[in-house]
């Protein structure tokens, strides 16, 4: 879970964590994202989580948004 | 006249208990809040729950008054063995954040949930020394209750949830249960149409478009033993609702079968509780035919990704995980495999009913053990492979938020020394017993935890640790 700063991570619509940490999940198709502020892209990835292992991760990164892409409208994601 | 007034009077009585409902589930108030209702408390990511540090969960078995006294005597065990260091003893018992129960397991599960400290002064009796089959039997052979069982929508289940609601639970609700937040009661049924499990939460209850907050406890606790053939199920309606969302855990679930048939099979049976245009019934029996050690709830609360315990697992907040599983599973001695002739019908019934029971507790206590493994090896690869970097100047591999200790352990008769252990294995399944035997059967938890290396571990470990997930420099589990 790559992000430049530290943030919340919400997997399947419940937070779980923070960025740049490895999590444990079972196997299958998850929704992820990041909480707020909603400066970072993608706005939300589905992963498909099979064979990984602790030294064998699934990578996920986001990106920051330089400020003139962040959306205007608080509280929602880009 | 005033007989053929009586007369009027006895025949409206009869047709009015004649047409005898059994209680309907409340539905879910349209604008109610999604996050409300009896589930485990939500989690704050930057403001840990102290109460999470150190997570233990219980799992009480099936098996009628025997399995209610025997995780009775556990929970009497855990509230005398005091942990931690001198100035922050506290006893054990009050780290319990959830409790899982099963058939008679249910009935200490739910007691001690509603009641907390006060259980041990009168759930002995009004429960553990009573003769609930009689009582039972009584209440069938009432000629008003006679009369209400001629109604189709009433059974002695019913029956059986009357008695237990009004003389064991006070009838209490799940508003009440939800009063006391820690630890959270699992009870688990069987749905009758798919042999899923059922358990008795907020969140489950959501696929039924249903409050479960006024649902009477001792109704859920009927559901949880209604045995096969000897008592009916217990019914609850799912109601058509418009608001709804699927949670994505279950969604997701549904789109990767072959990849994890089990999180599949769950997502799909969670959907088949779900009413369409129309209100459907979901029939619920014993929770034993699911899952009679109680033990699944606990796991998929740490496999699932809406899990309370694999949310609190990834965020760093647990770092002591205890499951303890009190099982009071029976294996008297085998009598069919000694007749020539064919079993009797009452006999393929009950072992029907029974057979698939231990190995499915078998499996679970298998799958419990690896994915306590699978997680403490994961840490330890983690941890080695950061040494090695470390001792070349390399950048760190990333790692968990936390490494957690974890503990397994479970106790049943089988660790009894004998000839007491043959005499437990072979105890009856009923909701009567003599008082010597529920007072054995309480001693028996005592001795078993006592005698359990790995729950002495884990006290050694707790007694001594400066801080919690310090340990002593044992290893593995409930080190």
């Amino acid at each position: 879970m790559r992000f430049p700063e530290t943030r919340e991570v919400r997997v399947d619509g419940v937070p779980h964590g923070r960025t740049n940490m490895v999590m444990q999940f079972e196997a299958g198709l998850h929704d992820v994202t990041l909480g707020p502020p909603w400066n970072f892209s993608p706005v939300a990835q589905k992963i498909l989580l099979f064979n990984t292992a602790a030294l064998d991760p699934y990578r996920i990164e986001f990106r920051i948004l330089p400020p003139a892409a962040i959306p205007i409208s608080p509280g929602s994601p880009p | 006249m005033l007989g053929a007034r009586l007369g009027v009077l006895i025949v409206l009585s009869v047709v009015a208990v004649g047409c005898a409902h059994y209680p309907l589930n409340a539905p879910r108030a349209a604008s109610g809040d999604a996050g409300a209702g009896y589930r485990f408390p939500a989690m704050v990511l930057d403001r840990p729950d102290p109460a999470d540090e150190i997570f233990v969960c219980l799992s009480f078995s099936g098996g009628g008054t025997r399995a209610a006294a025997f995780a009775y005597g556990a929970l009497v065990r855990l509230k005398d063995i005091k942990i931690g260091r001198a100035g922050t003893r506290r006893a054990f018992l009050d780290e319990v954040d959830c409790i899982a129960g099963i058939s008679g397991g249910a009935f200490t599960a739910a007691y001690y949930g509603l009641n907390g400290a006060d259980t041990f002064k009168t759930f002995y009796d009004r429960f553990l020394a009573r003769d609930i089959q009689r009582e039972l039997a009584l209440s069938t052979a009432n000629p008003v209750n006679f009369t209400r069982l001629v109604s189709p929508y009433f059974s002695r289940i019913d029956l059986a949830a009357e008695l237990y609601d009004g003389s064991v639970f006070n009838h209490a609700t799940y508003t009440e249960l939800a009063k006391r937040r820690r630890p959270y009661i699992i009870l688990h049924a069987t749905s009758m149409a798919d042999g899923a499990p059922f358990e008795f939460t907020q969140d489950e209850f959501d696929f039924l478009g249903s409050d479960l907050g006024p649902f009477h406890v001792g109704r859920a606790v009927a559901a949880s033993s209604a045995f096969p053939f000897l008592l009916s199920p217990v019914s609850l309606k799912s109601y058509p609702t418009t608001d709804f969302v699927i949670p994505p855990t279950v969604s997701s679930a549904l789109e990767t079968r072959e990849m994890n048939p089990s999180r599949y099979a769950w997502a799909r049976q969670r959907l088949d509780l779900m009413a369409g245009k129309d209100a459907k019934w979901v029939h619920l029996l014993d929770g034993g035919l699911a899952d009679n050690i109680g033990l699944r709830s606990i796991l998929r609360a740490y496999d699932r990704s809406d899990g309370f315990i694999a949310q609190r697992i990834n965020a760093g907040h647990i770092k002591r995980l205890i499951v303890i599983a009190v099982n009071a599973r029976t294996d008297p001695p085998e009598q069919l495999s000694r007749q020539e002739r064919s079993p009797a019908l009452a006999d393929v019934f009950m072992k029907t009913a029974t057979v698939s029971m231990e190995t499915l507790s078998a499996d679970t206590i298998d799958y419990a053990i690896s994915r306590q493994s699978e997680r403490e090896q994961a840490e330890t690869n983690v941890r080695l492979c950061n040494e090695r970097l470390a001792s070349c100047g390399a950048e760190p591999f990333p790692s968990f938020a936390q490494d957690i200790r974890t503990c397994f352990v479970e106790i049943s008769f089988e660790g009894l020394p004998s000839p007491a252990r043959e005499e437990f294995l072979a105890m009856p399944t009923t909701f009567a017993l003599p008082e010597q035997t529920v007072k054995r059967l309480i001693a028996a938890a005592g001795t078993l935890l006592d005698s359990s290396p790995s729950f002495q571990k884990l006290l050694r470990a707790l007694q001594g640790e400066t801080a919690p997930g310090v340990g002593l420099g044992e290893r593995g589990n409930c080190s």
